[in-house]
């Protein structure tokens, strides 16, 4: 069996079509990744109605050679003009820009390349690994332990950069309240509806990410219509030299590990990976003093630790049907769409698809290095496109994106009306990406909920009594508190330090 | 400036300009929060009831929606002890081509709905160009017609996805 999805993960080799979508898809992605504003959720929420009529294997891979592509692709601009392409590569900003305006713009994006290829396979090795003991685990999962594990999920929300812990969780479970409209799973009861039958299965995933992602930041790009971009120019990309390998190997492996862990852990991402590989890289640095100057471990250890998380986030997602980032909710939406329903289940049914999978994200991770390096000043010049051009068509795809899946008009309004909801969110300090996760849990959270209360005949304390359930259920309590405990933590140690 | 500076300021200043002291935008949030909360509940508690299950216990579909705007409820207070212990913001209004961008979303759905989603996105995109800053009106009319017609074609051929009717549309499928 091994040997069999070896073979379909290295089928994918021999699969001349797979190989030329992931060379195009790359180009696309790392354009994606390259604009500011369009980040890998953006664009995976835009293509995924794109992918309906493809077979599952070339949809999927169509939307994680977006991630892995565009994750590395935010780097481009964080480095030449100071703005991360996307949130992911903020902390690339600190120290590629530095180096950037020194004149060394090319070796920055070289280091860049490299640092995020080594991080982007790494992650798929232990994806390939861990998935499918992680499946044999949660085989034995019953719906109490999936109803704590989504708990864990939602607390995780607490931790996620943007937003703050409070705001995080309200939109998680505004997410959830969401995945109730409709009828009612297990009674057939209509709830939130208001008589539109339109919406008597719930509301569609894809309207509402394409609302909350794309339009959303269409309305949030109309506010820095103003703003001036200083753009540094390059020659071109350079490979690290040997000096610069010996300096930044500890950085990328320390990230490596980093940001696969990062990944795996039920909705956090690249933004928070990449943000505590940038912390590291200080931390462990013989010369942190260089740091937010232009040091090359920052850039590395950022670098490395966001493309980490890609293949860290796919774990949690295909094992246990939790996104372990915003862009993974939008892939697991394509994977319900496209009838692979996430779950252990994946991993003995359909394994050949799921190496396939695998395989198709080492080969862009490959094809990501090579277009980076050959062709990251081309792609850099994307920045130029004016805005104006830009987004109407970003609109364009939006609507009809949102359209294309049910062919219903509905789901358009849905889409425009989610546009405005999440510019408000963003406006007001709310994080996206946990409404999309809560959204996507909201179902398995209720249905696993009820089957418990109906396995235990009512009584819920039973649910914490299980062990596997306790466990997830205290490791969801240090969730919600780790901020908190953080950042007591933090203000003693600065305490004592004026002290 | 440390890690955490950064993504502090960085998410401050995602939209608008943010200045210190307490603003309207501090507290409007948890309003809008309570009464949001207040009409799901009420909302719930109207929705009827199911027939208990023949084996097992569960919970009636509006138990769970009430639950969660308690749950948001109880975090909306937590939220409000935050802002008053650290206010951050105070945002300048929307530039112009923001409310002209959403006034635009809102003529897109009037001329979907009424006369041609087609139309609709033709006319909406060449208006944004132009509100975005295009001053070449040749260019914002291409770029309107070529992107709704390669959708169209690309979506109706290749996606084999029919477009509602319409004005446009009708004359199409007829």
């Amino acid at each position: 069996m091994l040997t069999d999805a070896l073979g379909a993960m290295f089928s994918v080799l021999g699969d001349p079509s797979l190989l030329l979508l992931i060379f195009i898809t790359t180009i696309g992605g790392v354009i994606i990744g390259a604009l500011p504003g369009l980040g890998a959720t953006t664009g995976a929420a835009l293509l995924l109605p794109f992918t309906l009529t493809m077979d599952p294997v070339h949809a999927i891979t169509v939307l994680t050679t977006i991630y892995v592509s565009a994750t590395f692709a935010g780097s481009i601009t964080a480095i030449l003009i100071n703005t991360p392409g996307t949130a992911a590569a903020a902390a690339t900003c600190l120290d590629g820009y530095p180096l950037a305006q020194r004149g060394e713009a090319g070796r920055a994006l070289g280091i860049a390349v490299v640092a995020s290829t080594i991080g982007g396979i790494f992650s798929v090795v232990v994806l390939a690994i861990a998935a499918p003991l992680l499946a044999r685990v949660a085989y034995e999962f019953r719906p109490p332990e999936y109803f704590a594990l989504t708990i864990f999920g939602l607390a995780m929300l607490a931790s996620i950069s943007q937003g703050g812990a409070i705001r995080n969780l309200m939109g998680g479970v505004f997410g959830v309240w969401l995945a109730t409209i409709g009828a009612d799973a297990t009674t057939g009861v209509e709830r939130f509806m208001f008589g539109n039958y339109d919406l008597y299965e719930g509301l569609n995933f894809i309207p509402v990410l394409v609302g909350l992602f794309a339009i959303s930041e269409l309305l949030v790009q109309s506010t820095t219509l103003n703003q001036v971009f200083e753009r540094i120019s390059m020659k071109a990309v350079k490979l690290p030299t040997m000096a610069d390998y010996r300096k930044i190997w500890k950085a990328v492996l320390r990230s490596c590990g980093i940001g696969t862990f990062i990944g795996i852990l039920p909705a956090e991402g690249a933004t928070v990976a990449s943000m505590i590989g940038y912390s590291e890289a200080k931390r462990w640095s013989k010369t942190p003093e260089e740091f937010g100057k232009g040091a090359v471990e920052g850039v590395a250890g950022a670098e490395a630790a966001n493309n980490a998380a890609t293949g860290g986030a796919m774990v949690p997602t295909l094992v246990l049907g939790i996104p372990g980032s915003g862009t993974t909710a939008v892939i697991l939406v394509g994977l319900l769409v496209h009838g692979l329903r996430p779950g252990p289940h994946l991993f003995t049914e359909q394994i050949e698809k799921v190496y396939a999978i695998f395989g198709a994200m080492f080969v862009a991770n490959v094809m990501f290095f090579i277009l980076g390096l050959f062709a990251a000043k081309l792609f850099a010049r994307v920045t130029l496109v004016p805005r104006g051009m830009l987004w109407p068509v970003v609109l364009a795809f939006s609507v009809l994106g949102a359209y294309s899946l049910d062919q219903a008009m509905v789901d358009v309004y849905i889409a425009l009306i989610f546009g405005v909801i999440g510019y408000l969110f963003r406006r007001f300090g709310f994080a996206l990406a946990p409404v999309a996760i809560g959204l996507i849990l909201g179902e398995m959270v209720e249905t696993n909920l009820q089957n418990s209360l109906k396995m235990f005949d009512g009584q819920w304390w039973m649910i914490p009594m299980q062990p596997l359930a306790a466990l997830f259920l205290v490791l969801a309590v240090l969730g919600i508190s780790q901020p908190y405990i953080l950042g007591y933590l933090s203000r003693r140690k600065a305490a004592q330090q004026q002290k | 400036m440390s890690i955490n500076e950064n993504q502090r300021l960085s998410s401050e200043s995602e939209i608008g300009e943010a200045k210190k002291g307490v603003g309207w935008g501090d507290y409007i949030v948890p309003v809008v929060v309570f009464v949001f909360c207040a009409v799901v509940i009420a909302i719930a508690m109207t929705l009827e009831e199911a027939i208990p299950l023949i084996v097992g216990h569960s919970m009636q579909p509006r138990v769970f929606p009430i639950f969660l705007m308690a749950v948001i409820a109880v975090l909306n207070v937590a939220l409000i002890f935050q802002i008053v212990r650290s206010p951050v913001s105070r945002r300048d209004w929307e530039p112009i081509q923001t409310w002209a961008s959403a006034g635009l979303l809102l003529l897109f759905f009037l001329l979907a709905k009424y006369i041609d989603t087609l139309v609709a996105l033709v006319i909406v995109m060449f208006m944004m160009s132009i509100v975005w800053g295009e001053r070449r009106i040749w260019v914002a009319a291409i770029l309107a017609l070529g992107t709704t017609a390669f959708i169209f074609f690309s979506f109706d051929q290749i996606l084999q996805v029919r477009f509602p009717r319409g004005l446009l549309t009708d004359a199409y499928y007829g």
